[in-house]
């Protein structure tokens, strides 16, 4: 991100200039708990993953990743939905390492919002 | 693809602004035309005749634009979602966001195809095609998808959703019919019903609006704290402005004559109208933030509000251009340089190298002798309207200072103080819109300048100032800026916010200096240099360490 430039300085032109500059951040879901914790340390090979959020998303048209330390990336398919702000899933076959989950939601407000957990397997 | 759903975000705050400004004058419109322009006695038949037909038209106007609105929030919802979660369009028809817009669409299709029709039950059709419009717009607020108190919140977001289309989204159609109702009796007429009903829309907005903010918010803590909250505070403030301006005519309305008050009336509605769709601008930007009370761990705290914004010299020194972090291309020095050695850490923590230290020293140095400047353009600005310097009118050419200023300390990897050359970082997004600006700029100083010194220049052109300087605010308000942290993201908005609101209050306090009566301008032309001068000051005042 750069801000060399005031945002407001003359506030009518620049205003325009800025709101192309910026990156923007979208979070409108937001990750309020979950298995496991960030940067938290779990025992593998197997491991339920569970997603908490503030607004209720629509799992079937969400997405989970699995990154490894091997580089590698999985797909993980989402359970049925308990409850309308919970995704869970399950990954198998975890070695040691650090891991990376990202996730993608679509809200039912139609918000795409998108975001990682970073845990590591022992 | 990640980009994308970045991308997107931003879009997605234009179309639903768009949509809230559409289904705001629909709703207005569909109002006016059926209560408030409803006919009677009192007025010629002629003249109101004439109102309604021309309601009708920007009524057609205004949901043909939500037809095209709902379209690209369609197409572009649909593309970045099949392109993110690779699924295909039958996966996606299904999702509530489709199902919603589609909704939406037809409704007000059908809605523009049926106002220019004539017929027995017009009416009733076109005000249940905006109730449904209403509705599907709520299934894509924020009540739609909360987890508790559901049904209480969609219910508040439909009465807040509606007095606000009912009282802004109808102030443009009383703008209209004052000005093609031809006669006093109609004009008073129409001015009298829409006064009643802005009351009655005005305490439900209030009052479902204070409702809403207790549910998302939850604590002044939040309030202060997070980006959503200092959004809701920017809000109110221009709902107080345009109730003030509201409240202007209400007395007026009440005290003083026909011929005396419709005149100023006129004025005061369009400064109102501006400012009204300012507020439908932030709502939507507030429609794509998380509300504050989700942000349990990154609400910012009083100690942290005090340690960034605690008044302090202005900095007045820059560091080299060559020990920025832009002269190292190619490697990632964010947060830290390749020296990794952290020599300095924000007020929320963060860590700071000695390169990226620089690179916020440059940017407050930017900021504070960019405040230098508005402070004396503020000045120069009171100066002139006392009336005993005449030479201070010229303060447009400190514009010119601010394009220099711009075009020099932008870019610092550029020429004249980088090594990439003027001419081959062109391509750069991000550089051609600085340059953009720097000559947007100078032509704009060059051109107030002439407004200045010959005040006869038509009466057009000295309004693209102050129109300018109001839309540039209102985009400064709705754009995020783009920090990864939330609470550097609120503290941002913190010092951002104020400057945002009193550039809107300027422009259109600039706006009625200059449509007002001569008699009237006095308190109008104070205020937008005096809002300058604490623009700047806020610009002098700003941190980032």
């Amino acid at each position: 991100m750069r801000r060399n430039v005031p945002a407001p300085g003359i506030f009518l032109l620049l205003a325009i200039l800025i709101t192309g500059i910026s990156q923007p951040l979208w979070a409108h879901a937001i990750l309020m708990q979950s298995k496991p914790a960030a940067n938290s340390t779990v025992k593998g090979p197997d491991l339920p993953i569970w997603l908490k959020f503030n607004v209720r998303v629509d799992g079937s048209r969400s997405r989970l990743q699995l990154n490894g330390p091997d580089g590698s990336a999985v797909s993980l398919e989402a359970t049925k939905q308990t409850a309308p702000n919970i995704l869970e899933s399950r990954a198998t076959g975890l070695k040691a390492g650090a891991y990376k989950l990202h996730w993608q939601v679509l809200a039912s407000d139609g918000h795409i919002s998108r975001g990682e957990v970073d845990f590591t397997v022992n | 693809m990640l980009k994308l759903v970045d991308i997107f975000g931003y879009l997605s705050v234009l179309l639903r602004a768009g949509t809230l400004v559409g289904q705001s004058f629909l709703l207005g419109g569909v109002l006016f035309l059926f209560w408030i322009a409803r006919p009677s006695k009192e007025v010629s038949a002629d003249a109101l005749g004439r109102v309604q037909s021309s309601t009708l038209r920007m009524f057609r106007i205004a949901a043909i634009g939500l037809v095209i609105v709902q379209l690209l929030y369609l197409y572009v919802n649909s593309a970045v979602l099949m392109a993110t979660a690779e699924i295909g369009l039958r996966d996606v028809v299904g999702a509530n966001f489709f199902l919603a817009g589609s909704v939406m669409l037809a409704a007000s299709l059908l809605a523009a195809l049926i106002a220019g029709s004539q017929g027995r039950y017009v009416p009733h059709c076109l005000s249940l095609l905006v109730v449904i419009v209403l509705a599907a717009s709520v299934m894509t607020n924020h009540a739609a998808a909360r987890v508790d108190g559901r049904a209480w919140l969609i219910f508040l977001t439909v009465l807040h959703e509606a007095s606000t289309g009912f009282w802004i989204g109808g102030l443009p159609f009383l703008l209209l019919g004052l000005y093609v109702a031809g006669d006093r009796p109609t004009q008073w007429y129409l001015t009298q019903r829409f006064s009643r009903l802005a009351l009655v829309s005005v305490a439900v907005l209030v009052l479902s609006g204070v409702g809403m903010s207790l549910a998302y918010v939850g604590s002044w803590h939040s309030l202060v704290g997070t980006s959503y909250g200092v959004m809701l505070i920017a809000k109110a403030a221009m709902l107080a402005a345009m109730l003030a301006l509201g409240g202007i005519n209400f007395l007026m309305l009440r005290k003083y004559s026909p011929t005396d008050v419709v005149p100023r009336l006129r004025r005061l509605v369009e400064a109102e109208v501006g400012i009204g769709i300012t507020i439908v601008l932030a709502a939507a930007s507030l429609t794509s933030q998380p509300p504050a009370v989700d942000l349990v761990n990154d609400t910012v705290g009083p100690s942290h509000i005090w340690a960034r914004f605690k008044p302090e010299l202005p900095r007045l020194r820059s560091p080299e251009a060559s020990a920025l972090s832009t002269r190292l291309p190619g490697q990632v020095v964010s947060p830290l340089d390749p020296s990794r050695q952290v020599i300095a850490y924000t007020s929320e923590g963060a860590p700071l190298s000695l390169r990226t230290l620089n690179d916020r020293k440059w940017s407050e140095y930017n900021h504070h002798w960019m405040g230098l400047i508005v402070i004396a353009m503020g000045i120069l600005a009171v100066l002139a309207r006392t009336g005993h310097a005449k030479w201070a009118e010229n303060w447009p050419l400190l514009m010119i200072g601010i394009a220099i200023f711009i075009f020099l300390r932008g870019d610092p990897e550029c020429w004249p103080l980088g090594p990439k050359s003027f001419w081959t970082t062109w391509a750069d997004p991000e550089i051609f819109q600085h340059r953009a600006a720097a000559l947007l700029c100078l032509a704009f100083a060059v051109f107030e300048l002439r407004v200045r010194r010959n005040p006869s220049q038509g009466r057009i052109l000295p309004l693209i100032f102050p129109l300018l300087c109001a839309v540039g605010a209102a985009l400064l308000l709705t754009h995020s800026h783009g920090n990864a942290n939330l609470r550097e993201e609120a503290l941002t908005e913190l010092s951002h916010t104020p400057m945002a609101v009193l550039g809107v209050i300027a422009g259109w306090s600039r706006w009625l200096e200059l449509r007002l009566p001569p008699e009237d301008r006095t308190i109008p032309s104070w205020i937008w240099p005096l809002c300058f001068v604490v623009i700047g000051a806020g610009l002098l005042n700003y941190r980032e360490i």
